[in-house]
């Protein structure tokens, strides 16, 4: 069995836990980062990926408002590769309530959000798409934030600072000394187990904090809200799109890299299905017709993908029964609620306070371990924001390749770009054409980043994130894991089955007109072609 | 931030069939080819209009890519709009500018034709042309005739016309108006001998080399002329000799230039079209044997509107003539397109192809519908290229002149 | 003026049926959108490779002459063994007239080898992919180098030997890999491991890199008695590259099919169209047919291009061979599917969910894809009405009632069909 010792372990690898991860490395202290799964595979990645610009709690949350306002002036500094400025709308349709555009205003105006009311045709001027049959719009400072690449340089950057990140390994056990916790046991994707033995614990679990906690023999109920969104083939809209309403179904659309989405249901849930992704027609239908109102071209675009997100609240005191549920940052210290010493749950909050949440929950593990040092994330640049340039600047340097390449990759990785555009002309091949994704890009993904199958390499990358999902790129990436040592050969056809399977599983729900036909042609390739179910594999026996 | 007005980019399902066909992408390797240069990088457009490649210079606009398309996108549109929109044209470029000035050119060259005739084709002159205009060296010119058709019209055939009932117009563009005055004295013989009196009216050059070269508001203006001036020519059907201008006064006024053409599409025809339905429906004149050997070459812009079969069709009813059919390659002129020094090369590669299956068929002449490829055509074999008109022309017998 | 037969769609189906009318003297013009679905498929044609459970079939013909009393709305029901024969045959004596042999395995089915190692059931492969040499020279237990081309991103051959090797039938194999590269590399702006498998076919097709091509594949094969590479060993003059080659390196060459575009499939595309042409048929590239008339019971015109652009086409009769979903002959929206040309009746339910199932490559496969257009058994389809439309009929993969991708048998289904129409017409115009 393996064997690892350090001062904090880290359960969870969303923005949440690798925030910490990097927070805790900054002041000098060991921590070792487990995820069961892949860095930002849970909640973090399954949102709109909206940095807040706060309006959107100006009415109801004065405090989230508040938080977001700050952490959205932060994370523009430390971590701009992964920040869109889009700016943000708050339109009023016909059908709304007039009267909520003043009462958003004037909460705006209450936690210092600069919100702007703005004519309608300067509005149609800054968004071109949008329904022109809207009756009042104001701007406010939203933006948009890529939850991959804010997990990963997270993760980069505690790597480089010393931490130890362990993907695809679940913690099963939380091992105790008295009333006191004493590491975790863990569980490998390959059944291999590993102890890590630490001081201190934290359960950055998210909605599975629940069951870690039990793992504890901690009772912290959670009541799981689940939120389905669309993501449409393009850039549909250039700006955030809010619905001037108090936040109910289908009333945003956000840009996100090259496409848009939109967002979302809510729906409460039995806590046994937060692993249940299903998503129903009848949420499709919902977000689709809400989506229009706010920009009719979506009804002519196609819907590339549907998922959901399960956000926890959590019930802070006791017993399920109180219903006294948090929406804000929960962070618990279990030696004070539940005599643990040692161990610490964090949870709720949003992706984009994600670095506040670290930075309260290393303060206080580093209380325990009476370690001096001040949070510096505020401060420090992530890996890829560490100076700033323009995009259109830094493409020209790289003569001779497309600047729809290397731009693409420079969104993608910020000043990284000069660790993936190197050495020989095939590193500079494009292997997804869609989103211009070239081989160095994932030789460095598959080397740095923590890779260990084709969905992780989606996460970093973008492969396969376009309009064909995978059709052409997910038999090259295959390939290339072979070609880089990251899997056998027969292995990486495995890799490529059980991608194209986490692909449908989006698409799916969204399976009509020009996504149909595409994955018609996929299927053609995959099942037709290249026979994928009839390779002779005894060990795949799926579905 | 972007309108979305072509948003055909959206049904593409990445199938490559526009790869395989697109003449450039095989002739140079500086072009990533119509599937990365149009639905692909267009969504990264959208998103930011600076990952604009330069590479997009080197589309041809030939339209092979469209045909081949399973998916209905208009990748050729796509790829003409971005250049565009996005590639800011700031400062001026002469070359570019007098070069898609057919109209201004020809018309300046045509008073001065003898002399204009001989500096474009003097030595000095091509390598300042060659210097200063890009424009290359081995380049040849197509000679200017003296006066333009419009006065040659006025003075020979204006008062004959006169006696025929039915009525057509003729756009005879550019060409037909600076270089081949010939072509439109032969198209003047047919429409007569189908029973028909050929009316000129007003006309800019049609906007294909404006468009070509990204002078779209210019491209506007003689377009809307166009159209302004050949809606009010009642009913009377009106023809083009030209492929390219009927492609543009068809299809590229409304979907490229957003005009409202309607008030004669319904009576404008490519020549062989109007042709092929006189014939079709029993006009057809008497004819003598040619006894002519021919190559059929099909320009790309027929193609795609789908005109081939007619000028095929016409041409099988011409007694006498022995065509050879030749598999659909473009040329490479492309308009302007090969005019210019940084593309020569590529135009000339794109070429090859259909030079070598031209020297093949050993025919006495090949046949064409398109100005810029009987260029390209004449220029880069031995073979003299005539116009599918020219040669109905030549198979109609004196007698038929009458006929009304 | 009026043909005497329109086919809508340039693809097996819409070719083949254009081949036989041209040849029976009837003007046929064949109308296509885009380009058909041989550019990504195997270059092999299936004719029935799977049981209802997924087993391989042996013999094609005994499997669908079983199955014919069970499947009264298979389209190969409908058209009959004796006519799937004879339509095979015709097909393989057309395509041969220009340049490419067809094989089959008797009358059973024989193998043909994908990019990632599986081993498929087919019923007609060309010379690269099947031959009665290939069949010895795996049995023999034979040295076999799989070869690529450096760098090109479009195959990996570990993944077709890793999976290869697995396989009964190559137990007695000896497999090796190895690379091929090219002068050529060195002199080009691009980057040539973006260069796609057609690129590649040209380099083929220029003859005077054949030697230098002939010493790489002796070098990267050694001792190996045969060799594969991803099929682009050249388009138009394949028979002849490939007689050279093998003259040259004195190694049988096998080729495996691999992404688009496919150079099997054109070599396929190609003949048939020159077969085409050569027997005086008329095509017209790029143009989408729009809409119909059709007045009691009979299409009257088909109509291509939109407002102003828009032309009629008329003819005695019509044949809708628009392949499916991704082609455009079927056409579904977010609860509807539906024919767009004719708005024909067809087979489809309405609710999404039941569209699809619920693991991409669930062992059911997906009901959609054997949705389409449903026809009486002599192909005609009717209106929504339920009225028959006498002189239309349908073939190919727009029909209904397969799964060609489970059944494995899309191409036989496509020609078949579209030969059976062929029949039909110049039965009725003949009399
Ligand atoms: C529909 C929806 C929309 C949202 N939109 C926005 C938005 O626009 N902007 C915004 O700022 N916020 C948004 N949020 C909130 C935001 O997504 C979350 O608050 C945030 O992502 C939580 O991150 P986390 O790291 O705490 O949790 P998670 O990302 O869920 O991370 C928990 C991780 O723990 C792992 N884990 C669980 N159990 C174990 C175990 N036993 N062993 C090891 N690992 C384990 C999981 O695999 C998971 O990766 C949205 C949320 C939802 C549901
Ligand atoms: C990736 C792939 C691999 C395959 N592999 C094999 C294989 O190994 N073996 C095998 O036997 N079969 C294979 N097939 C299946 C086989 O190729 C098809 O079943 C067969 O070719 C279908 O032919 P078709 O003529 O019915 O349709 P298509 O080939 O799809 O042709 C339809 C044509 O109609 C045109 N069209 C559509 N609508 C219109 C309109 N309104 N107006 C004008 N034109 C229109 C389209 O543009 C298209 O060109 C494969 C298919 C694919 C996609
Ligand atoms: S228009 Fe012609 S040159 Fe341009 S991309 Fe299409 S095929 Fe290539
Ligand atoms: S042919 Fe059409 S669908 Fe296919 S890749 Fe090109 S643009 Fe896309």
């Amino acid at each position: 069995m393996n064997r690892i010792e350090t001062d904090v372990i880290i359960i969870g690898g969303g923005a949440t836990g690798a925030g910490t991860a990097r927070d805790l490395s900054m002041r000098g202290v060991r921590c070792v980062l487990i995820e069961k799964n892949d860095i930002a595979s849970g909640t973090t990645g399954r949102n709109h990926g909206l940095l807040h610009s706060g309006a959107r709690y100006a009415v109801k949350d004065h405090e989230s408002a508040h938080e977001c306002m700050r952490e959205n002036k932060t994370l523009r500094k430390i971590a701009w590769h992964c920040i869109e400025d889009t700016g943000g709308l708050f339109v009023t349709l016909p059908e709304d309530d007039p009267g909520y555009h003043r009462l958003l205003l004037e909460g705006c105006r209450y936690a210092g959000i600069p919100a702007k009311e703005i004519s309608i045709r300067k509005a149609l001027q800054l968004e071109p798409n949008l329904n022109p049959g809207i009756l009042s719009a104001m701007t406010v400072p939203d933006g948009t934030i890529d939850p991959f690449r804010l997990t990963a340089s997270n993760m980069l950057d505690a790597k480089e600072r010393g931490a130890i990140i362990l993907t695809h390994t679940r913690v099963s056990a939380i091992l105790k000394e008295g009333s006191k916790v004493s590491g975790v046991s863990c569980i490998t994707k390959n059944g291999d187990a590993i102890e890590v033995m630490a001081p201190v614990i934290i359960n950055a679990a998210g909605v599975w904090g629940q069951e870690v906690c039990a793992m504890a023999e901690i009772k912290l109920p959670m009541f799981p809200s689940k939120g389905s969104m669309l993501i449409i083939d393009y850039r549909i809209n250039g700006v955030v799109v809010n619905r001037c309403r108090p936040p109910a179904d289908g009333d945003i659309i956000v840009p996100g890299d090259t496409v848009s989405l939109i967002g979302t249901t809510s729906k409460e849930i039995p806590y046994d299905k937060i692993d249940d992704y299903t998503i129903d027609d009848d949420e499709i239908d919902i977000l689709l017709s809400d989506g229009e109102k706010l920009i009719p071209n979506v009804k002519n675009t196609r819907a590339l993908r549907a998922y959901c997100g399960v956000r926890p609240l959590v019930a802070v005191s006791g017993e399920a029964e109180g219903r006294n549920i948090s929406r804000g940052i929960v962070l618990i210290d279990h030696k004070n609620r539940d005599g643990l010493d040692g161990f610490i749950t964090i949870s709720g909050g949003k992706l984009m306070t994600y670095r506040l949440m670290a930075e309260k929950t290393a303060d206080l593990a580093c209380k325990k371990l009476g370690v001096k040092k001040k949070c510096k994330t505020h401060k420090v640049p992530l890996p890829g924001s560490e100076s700033r340039f323009s995009s259109g600047r830094t493409v020209k340097r790289f003569s001779g390749i497309p600047d729809s390449v290397v731009g693409s990759t420079f969104y993608r990785h910020g000043q990284r770009l000069r660790n993936i555009m190197t050495g020989e002309k095939k590193n500079y091949r494009l292997i997804c054409e869609c989103e211009m994704v070239t081989e160095g890009e994932i030789e460095y993904a598959i080397k740095k980043l923590d890779v260990k199958d084709l969905v992780d390499l989606r996460r970093r990358t973008r492969i396969g994130m376009g309009p064909c999902q995978g059709e052409l790129c997910a038999y090259r990436g295959a390939g290339l894991f072979h070609e880089y040592g990251a899997a056998t050969p027969e292995g990486s056809v495995e890799l490529l089955h059980d991608f194209l399977e986490e692909r449908w599983k989006g698409i799916r729900p969204v399976l009509w007109g020009d996504g149909l036909r595409e994955s018609e042609f996929t299927y053609w390739i995959y099942q037709g072609l290249f026979g994928l179910s009839h390779v002779n594999n005894k060990k795949k026996k799926k579905g | 931030m972007i309108k979305l007005e072509n948003i055909s980019f959206d049904h593409c399902i990445k199938c490559t069939v526009c790869t395989i066909y697109c003449p450039v992408a095989q002739a140079t390797h500086l072009f990533p080819g119509p599937k990365q240069s149009g639905p692909d990088a267009e969504r990264l457009r959208i998103k930011n209009p600076e990952l604009v490649d330069a590479s997009l210079k080197y589309c041809t606009n030939c339209k092979r890519c469209e045909i081949a398309c399973p998916s209905d996108v208009k990748i050729a549109e796509i790829i003409q709009n971005a250049k565009w929109k996005y590639v800011k044209v700031h400062w001026f470029r002469p070359r570019d500018f007098f070069m898609s000035r057919t109209d201004l050119v020809g018309g300046l060259a045509t008073i001065f034709s003898g002399l204009t005739n001989f500096i474009i084709n003097l030595k000095v002159m091509k390598v300042l042309m060659h210097l200063f205009l890009n424009i290359p060296y081995s380049r040849k010119f197509p000679a200017y005739q003296r006066g333009t058709f419009t006065g040659l019209y006025k003075k020979k055939f204006m008062q004959s016309q006169k006696v025929y009932e039915k009525r057509a117009v003729f756009y005879h563009g550019c060409f037909v108006n600076y270089n081949n005055h010939s072509l439109g004295e032969d198209l003047i013989k047919v429409m007569n001998a189908l029973g028909y009196g050929v009316d000129l009216v007003d006309e800019k050059c049609c906007g294909v080399p404006l468009i070509a070269n990204g002078y779209i508001e210019k491209a506007k203006k003689n377009a809307q002329y166009n159209i302004d001036s050949l809606g009010k020519t009642g009913d009377a059907v009106i023809v083009s000799t030209s492929s390219s201008c009927s492609f543009a006064l068809m299809h590229e006024y409304p979907s490229f230039l957003e005009l409202d053409n309607s008030s004669y599409i319904d009576r404008l025809d490519y020549i062989t079209k109007f042709i092929y339905d006189e014939f079709t429906a029993g006009n057809i004149p008497q004819m003598k044997a040619v006894g002519i050997r021919a190559a059929y070459h099909s320009p790309c812009h027929l193609e795609r509107m789908g005109g081939v079969i007619y000028t095929l069709g016409v041409l099988k009813m011409v007694p006498g003539l022995d065509l050879v059919v030749l598999n659909s390659e473009c040329c490479g002129i492309a308009g302007t397109y090969g005019f210019k020094k940084e593309n020569y090369e590529i135009s000339q590669g794109v070429g090859q192809n259909l030079f070598r299956l031209i020297e093949k068929a050993e025919p006495e002449f090949v046949v064409t519908d398109c100005e810029t490829c009987t260029m390209q055509i004449e220029m880069n074999t031995k073979y003299k290229v005539l116009h599918p008109v020219t040669l109905i022309a030549m198979a109609l017998e004196e007698k038929n002149k009458g006929k009304k | 003026m009026i043909y005497d037969c329109v086919i809508i769609g340039g693809g097996l189906a819409g070719l083949t049926c254009g081949i036989r009318c041209a040849e029976e003297g009837l003007r046929t013009v064949v109308i296509s959108g885009g380009m058909n679905s041989l550019h990504f498929s195997s270059g092999s044609i299936d004719l029935a490779g799977f049981t209802e459970n997924g087993s391989v079939v042996k013999k094609p013909f005994e499997h669908i002459k079983n199955n014919a009393a069970k499947k009264k709305d298979h389209p190969y029901t409908k058209v009959g063994i004796p006519a799937i024969r004879k339509s095979l045959d015709y097909f393989k004596e057309k395509v041969s007239d220009e340049g490419i042999t067809l094989n089959h395995n008797s009358d059973f089915n024989h193998f043909h080898v994908t990019a990632i190692g599986a081993v498929k059931p087919t019923y007609l492969s060309q010379e690269s992919v099947f031959s009665s040499r290939g069949k010895d020279i795996i049995k023999s237990g034979a040295k076999i180098a799989i070869l690529n081309f450096k760098g090109f991103r479009d195959y990996y051959p570990e993944q077709t030997a890793a999976n290869l090797k697995e396989h009964p039938l190559f137990k007695n194999s000896e497999l090796m890999l190895g690379d091929i590269s090219l002068p050529y590399y060195l002199h080009t702006e691009k980057n040539l491991h973006e260069f796609r498998s057609t690129d590649i076919a040209r380099i083929f097709e220029t003859e005077r890199y054949l030697p230098r091509i002939a010493d790489e594949i002796k070098r990267a094969a050694g001792d190996a008695d045969a060799v594969s590479l991803p099929a682009f060993i050249g388009i138009n003059n394949y028979r002849e590259i490939r007689g050279k080659l093998e003259a040259m390196t004195g190694k049988f060459i096998y080729e495996i099919p691999t992404l688009p575009p496919s150079i099997l499939g054109l070599r396929i595309d190609h003949a048939v169209k020159n077969s085409f042409f050569k027997h005086g048929g008329e095509y017209i590239a790029g143009k989408k047919i729009e809409s119909s008339v059709i007045k009691k019971g009979i299409v009257e015109s088909i109509i291509t291009g939109s407002r102003g652009t828009s032309s009629e086409i008329k003819a005695k009769y019509y044949v809708l061979a628009s392949g499916s979903f991704f082609s455009g002959g079927l056409q579904s929206g977010v609860s509807s599917i539906s024919e767009p040309v004719f708005d024909l009746k067809v087979k489809g339910d309405s609710k999404r969910s039941k569209w699809y199932s619920w693991n991409f490559f669930d062992k059911k496969s997906h009901p959609f894809l054997s949705y389409g257009v449903e026809t009486d058994s002599s192909f005609n389809p009717s209106t929504q009405d339920g009225k028959t439309v006498k002189n239309l009929f349908c073939a190919g993969s727009v029909l209904a009632g397969y799964n060609p991708v489970k059944e494995g048998c899309g191409g036989g289904v496509a020609i078949s069909t579209g030969y059976k129409c062929a029949e039909r017409i110049i039965r009725e115009i003949k009399k």
